[in-house]
């Protein structure tokens, strides 16, 4: 673990180098290896969600991986105010260049985080070599609607007394756990009041994306509606829908992402596992059942 | 050994108080504490300890490889004691072959 500083802010970056053998790194040095930044979901998620799901498998396949909490969320600095789209996007850029990533780099977000690798791509689309992106959209207004719904929602309603206990009798301890972590981030800082404030993109930049897209989503969330205007916007991106599952698809069912994005690594970037024995890692085997069946558009 | 235990406790006990801020960690720390019964930690707090003690150790220890059964309830199950005995493990062990996967940065 590692405090970076980056755009005035101390940033919690966790790292995994590839094998030795395959990046040919020296002395920790990570000159020839890819990189893969992946960056987690607003208000209640961490780096965890990453670190204990595809983090160890993109590892194994070569790449440099590099995993942060976003500012105001995990171990990382929290301002009370600064939380745009571009806020979001510029830290990203700051801390890429404080931890010397020059080449283009695979962008993986889960949720909002998603967002935040395509609002990087339409500043910086020669730094993009693919994005993959979970339960997720391209910073559009149909998408901030919801986020911004979602965010006013709960900034209302976790702050009553009973609502973590509500959350918990309904949903479960985990549920709930989450929830207080979004009450945290809520309270403290300015994240629902300055996201409807962000400069969006125009449509035309984000259709000007030409890297690799992949969107993987559950069958039953909310965010798969949004896939129409994903479609339209970007038609060359690989959409894959993976039924019966919710918002929560990366932590629920790591083994089912985890084959999607590696065997998509691998066609679309020439990503290969060079070690299948550890690209197992990351998952536990037999955790989530692979009988979700996918839809690939 | 008595005396690679004492010195890792006293690195994550160290790492803890940094993690958690010195009021959280209340009473000594043992190879028994449990990181979610006893410390209240959340899954971050793990993955950053481990983050820690990876710098601490280098390649010679493979948290990857410790971490990687784990999800994101589980991993706050562990005690202190698993992380202890791994790094002992590890550090007694003749392999220390670099190369291994996800050996973080």
């Amino acid at each position: 673990m590692s405090m970076v500083r980056a755009n005035g802010l101390s940033l919690h970056v966790e790292q995994l180098a590839p094998p030795d053998a395959v990046a040919g790194t020296v002395s920790g040095v990570h000159g020839a290896a890819p990189t893969a930044v992946l960056i987690h979901g607003m208000a209640l998620d961490t780096l965890a969600s990453w670190y204990l799901t595809l983090a160890h498998p993109l590892a194994a396949t070569g790449l440099r991986v590099i995993m942060y909490d976003l500012r105001g969320h995990g171990h990382s600095e929290r301002p009370p105010e600064g939380y745009t789209l571009d806020d979001f996007v510029d830290d990203l850029a700051a801390l890429l260049a404080a931890l010397d990533v020059t080449g283009p780099v695979h962008l993986l977000g889960n949720s909002f985080g998603g967002t935040i690798a395509f609002g990087y791509a339409t500043r910086y689309p020669e730094r993009v070599a693919a994005i993959v992106a979970v339960e997720s959209s391209p910073p559009i207004a149909a998408w901030f609607e919801r986020v911004v719904q979602q965010l006013h929602g709960a900034a209302t309603y976790l702050p009553r007394e009973d609502a973590l206990t509500e959350i918990r009798a309904e949903r479960g301890e985990w549920a709930s756990r989450r929830a207080r972590l979004a009450r945290e981030v809520l309270a403290a800082t300015s994240l629902a009041r300055d996201l409807p404030t962000s400069r969006l993109p125009s449509e035309e930049r984000i259709a000007a994306i030409r890297c690799p897209v992949l969107w993987v989503y559950g069958g039953d969330s909310a965010v798969v509606e949004l896939a129409p205007d994903v479609r339209r916007l970007l038609p060359e991106a690989r959409i894959v829908t993976v039924s019966g599952q919710k918002h929560t698809l990366l932590v629920d069912q790591p083994s089912t992402v985890r084959d999607i994005v590696l065997s998509w690594l691998r066609q679309e970037c020439g990503v290969h596992p060079r070690r299948p024995d550890t690209a197992r890692l990351g998952g536990r085997d037999g955790q989530d059942q692979r009988s979700a069946p996918e839809t690939i558009h | 050994m008595q005396v690679n235990e004492a010195s890792i406790l006293a690195d994550i006990t160290e790492m803890l108080q940094a993690i958690l801020g010195d009021d959280a960690v209340d009473g000594e720390i043992t190879m028994a504490t449990r990181f979610q019964d006893d410390l209240a930690m959340e899954s971050i707090d793990v993955i950053s300890l481990a983050g820690r003690l990876q710098v601490r150790y280098g390649d010679r220890v493979n948290f990857a490889q410790l971490i990687a059964g784990f999800d994101l309830e589980s991993v706050r199950q562990l005690r202190v004691g698993q992380l202890v005995e791994h790094i002992v493990a590890a550090l007694d062990g003749a392999d220390a072959s670099p190369g291994k996967a996800g050996t973080p940065a």
